[in-house]
């Protein structure tokens, strides 16, 4: 068993060299590619601060994400919901987009937390009373919410004086996370997602709450049995996941975009169900993986610009990293042999 | 030609327990061997061996003098040897020929033809063309037993095969495998049915911790001689004095119990209506299968049907599910407890803690308040006499018996008004058994009430003193146990009537 908590590493270890080849086959030299992928990122004060920058959105999403996972409940609209709590958000910071005030961050974020919350409701009362999968439901949600953001940055959020780009208005400095050193893009929603740490450690570990989730995971059955209100607990297993993405979301336009456009998240949503796996949807290990996957993110943009290649390797490193975790956890419980068939003499 | 199985100094061991320790035996055919032990005693094992399921230690197998390497179930079928397990390998949704078909190598025609002539031989009925799911326990265990002979076995290993079959089944199975005996098919019959070694078998072997404990012929033995050399000491015979509950209240009343399922796995339930007095065994025999798991959930509140109506202390509970019906001073212990009523995985202290009724104060304000559940634990394992005092230890690593131990305390320690028990001996050996039916008993001893769901006859007849038959859903007329023979109860359980 304590395999199982060894194998995210030997998935990093086999990533590494998975990337290693691939970089050789494209011509480069496989040490140096490397170097420039998960060393040059980070060498620097700047590159540090990123790194943790990027971390932020997946930790929180991805400790949201645990408690669904944790249940049986497969939520994979994790993208939608920040995409709909940071319209949520952003629409109250609109609001505000001329005025002063220390009370208007809480607000806005509050906001946030609350449109993830509620977008994620609706995949939880679809299954819960008419017995949908949560899959599909959530996934197609992602679109919808996608869309609906396109809609209204290009249409009635679209900024007055901004010549038709699609984006609103800069937020006002009093919507905008305080940066925590000058200079550097990281921003006080670390402390959220720290906290978010902390508070699912407590729940999932320390209350009745978290006793029903790990029961509920291990056996239906037995929950069943056990009296627990299933349906209660489907919804507030979404809420979290959902106010976790929404804040996820606020924490990106008020952080370091600052005003809503198209491209408010390079799929964090997504990727965060390999964060919340590699880090075996312990509160802790999720902040050691969003730490390695945000480093696939960085390394992916320095490779852009000093190897010229599309930035869109981050995401191969990404699927390898789940690709081999699930075969070294498939490895962990099962042995693979090699049967020949033909030497199976007839048998009459 | 003849065959001769030998088995020689078999030794496998496992992490803190050695499951078999230098087994030596000899089949010959031309005879029945029944290979006879409690749970965990290591038959299981043995027979996983000699099917090619795991490799042994040390020791060595011949058949024929030959020494057979079996390092895979296809390696055992490539040897001739045939092995039908406690629990079928069938596509349930495919019909029987293609569950048939599916690991042959001739073509479908040749297979149809030689199908039918094993059907005729040994006068097996089944319709090849029908899903699995449609056919009975018995049936289902014909078209494994078919999917052997197809193969011509020389061995043919029986895991307890009559643990789902009903009377008349049963002796169905035994004329065939008197059949195959007298074929010259060596039968290896695995049980802890001591009557069935008995009626069946020519010679028994008899298992205990591991090692084998006796050989002897069975017209040598007796019920009484084999279970002393199983359990390894002499057993108390237990009997219920039978219960003077007939002017007592009814505690727990059941009306228009009614449960209709698409789920072709699901059985429905027709219009059950029964009571239970207190201090009373309600006994509810039939066929696995036959409505018994729905019925249960139905009690236990998992499963809430509309119109029902279930009082239980003057109170209406139909609309409650199991936690309040536990706050309500019910119990309840299902037949699945590695899935169901215990989490493997969990430890046994949060195991304890899923029957959470309101004055336990396991959970305070939503808190785990994790030393009480521990205290209240340790008194658990000491007061039911699991063999652990560890409650940080994970379930999975108790044996059957104690883990049933541990869910009948769990369950008892609230001193429940009525506990509603489904299967509560199910694959347990005689020691955890006879401690069970004595706490069954205790229960009814102190005026509390019990409903027994139990595909068990001997142990329903043991404890009940009232007993009705569920068939196909529907309940028999409740007889009082005085009144009922195992014949009866056969007769009721296939689906007969006896008026």
């Amino acid at each position: 068993m304590a395999l199982y908590f060894f194998t995210p590493f030997i998935a990093i270890i086999l990533t590494i060299l998975g990337g290693g080849m691939i970089f050789y086959i494209l011509g480069f030299n496989p040490i140096e590619a490397l170097k420039f992928y998960f060393i040059t990122p980070i060498s620097n004060l700047y590159g540090f601060s990123e790194l943790l920058l990027k971390a932020t959105p997946l930790c929180l999403i991805a400790i949201g994400l645990s408690f669904c996972f944790k249940s049986n409940n497969w939520n994979i609209g994790a993208e939608g919901q920040l995409t709909f709590g940071a319209i949520v958000g952003g629409g109250v910071a609109l609001l505000f987009y001329n005025q002063e005030g220390f009370y208007i961050l809480p607000l806005v974020i509050i906001a946030g937390a609350i449109g993830g919350m509620i977008f994620a409701l609706i995949p939880a009362i679809l299954k819960t009373y008419f017995n949908t999968n949560e899959i599909l439901v959530s996934l197609m949600l992602v679109y919808v919410s996608k869309l609906l953001l396109d809609y209204l940055v290009v249409g009635p959020w679209s900024n007055p004086e901004g010549f038709n780009f699609p984006e609103t208005r800069q937020f006002s400095d009093s919507s905008r996370m305080p940066l925590l050193f000058e200079g550097l893009r990281i921003h006080a929603g670390i402390f959220l997602a720290l906290a978010a740490v902390m508070l699912s450690w407590f729940v999932l570990y320390k209350t009745y709450l978290g006793f029903q989730i790990k029961v509920s995971g291990l056996s239906l059955k037995t929950a069943k049995y056990a009296g627990f209100k299933g349906k209660t607990m489907i919804l507030v297993v979404f809420m979290i996941s959902g106010a976790c993405a929404g804040l996820a979301g606020v924490g990106e336009i008020t952080g370091p975009i600052g005003q809503l456009h198209r491209m408010i998240s390079p799929d964090y949503g997504f990727t965060a169900i390999i964060v919340a796996f590699l880090g075996r949807l312990n509160p802790f290990g999720i902040i050691f993986a969003s730490l390695v996957v945000a480093l696939t993110y960085l390394g992916a943009e320095t490779a852009q610009i000093f190897l010229q290649i599309p930035k869109y390797t981050g995401q191969v490193f990404q699927g390898m990293i789940l690709f081999f975790l699930l075969a070294s956890d498939y490895l962990l419980f099962f042995k693979v042999k090699i049967l020949n068939l033909k030497k199976n003499e007839p048998r009459h | 030609m003849a065959t001769d199985l030998r088995i020689s100094n078999i030794s496998k061991i496992y992490p803190g327990c050695i499951a078999n320790d230098n087994v030596s035996l000899q089949f010959k055919s031309g005879k029945i061997y029944a290979l006879l032990g409690e749970n965990g005693a290591g038959k299981s094992t043995l027979v996983k061996i000699l099917s090619g399921v795991i490799s042994p230690d040390n020791g060595e197998v011949f058949l024929n003098e030959k020494n057979l390497k079996l390092s895979s179930p296809l390696d055992a079928k490539k040897n001739k040897i045939g092995m039908v397990f406690q629990h079928f390998n069938l596509f349930e949704t495919l019909s029987v020929f293609e569950n048939l078909s599916i690991d042959a190598t001739e073509d479908n025609k040749s297979l149809r033809l030689r199908i039918n002539e094993i059907l005729k031989k040994y006068n097996f009925s089944i319709d090849l063309d029908v899903p699995v799911l449609n056919l009975s326990a018995g049936q289902k265990q014909k078209v494994e037993i078919i999917r052997c002979l197809l193969r011509s076995p020389k061995v043919l290993i029986m895991d307890e095969p009559t643990s789902v079959l009903t009377e008349q089944e049963t002796e169905e199975l035994f004329i065939s495998l008197k059949k195959f005996c007298d074929e010259g098919i060596l039968i290896i019959y695995i049980t802890h049915k001591l009557k069935e070694v008995l009626s069946l078998c020519d010679e028994v072997a008899v298992m205990r911790k591991g090692k084998v404990v006796s050989v002897s012929e069975t017209q040598n033995e007796r019920v009484e001689t084999l279970a002393n050399k199983m359990v390894g000491q002499k057993l108390a015979k237990i009997k219920k004095k039978i219960n003077i509950s007939k002017n007592k209240d009814e505690i727990f009343k059941v009306k228009h119990l009614n449960f209709y399922s698409d789920d072709p796995f699901e059985t429905n339930l027709v219009n059950l209506n029964f009571s239970v007095k207190k201090g009373e065994c309600l006994g509810i025999a039939g066929i696995s299968g036959n409505g018994q798991n729905e019925l249960f959930q139905i009690l236990s509140g998992e499963i809430i049907t509309p119109d029902t109506s279930i009082i239980f202390r003057n109170k209406e509970i139909a609309k409650l599910n199991p936690k309040q019906r536990r706050e309500y001073l019910m119990a309840f212990s299902p037949e699945d407890r590695i899935s169901q009523a215990a989490v493997p995985e969990l430890k046994i202290y949060e195991n304890v803690a899923l029957n959470n009724f309101k004055s336990s104060n396991f959970f305070e304000k939503g808190l785990v308040n994790e030393k009480k559940i521990k205290e209240h634990s340790k008194k658990i394992l000491s007061d039911f006499s699991v063999n652990t005092d560890n409650v940080e230890l994970k379930s999975q690593f108790l044996s059957g018996g104690n883990l049933q131990k541990l869910i009948l305390g769990r369950e008892l320690i609230t001193a429940p008004e009525l506990l509603i028990c489904y299967n509560p001996t199910w694959g347990l050996d005689v020691g955890a058994i006879n401690y069970i039916h004595e706490t069954l008993i205790k229960i009814n001893d102190q005026e509390k009430s019990t409903i027994l769901i139990s595909t068990d006859t001997e142990e329903l007849l043991k404890l009940s003193d009232r007993i009705a038959v569920i068939y196909k859903g529907k309940l028999s007329k409740i007889m009082p146990s005085e009144e009922v023979t195992p014949e009866k109860l056969g007769v009721l359980m296939g689906g007969g009537s006896i008026d």
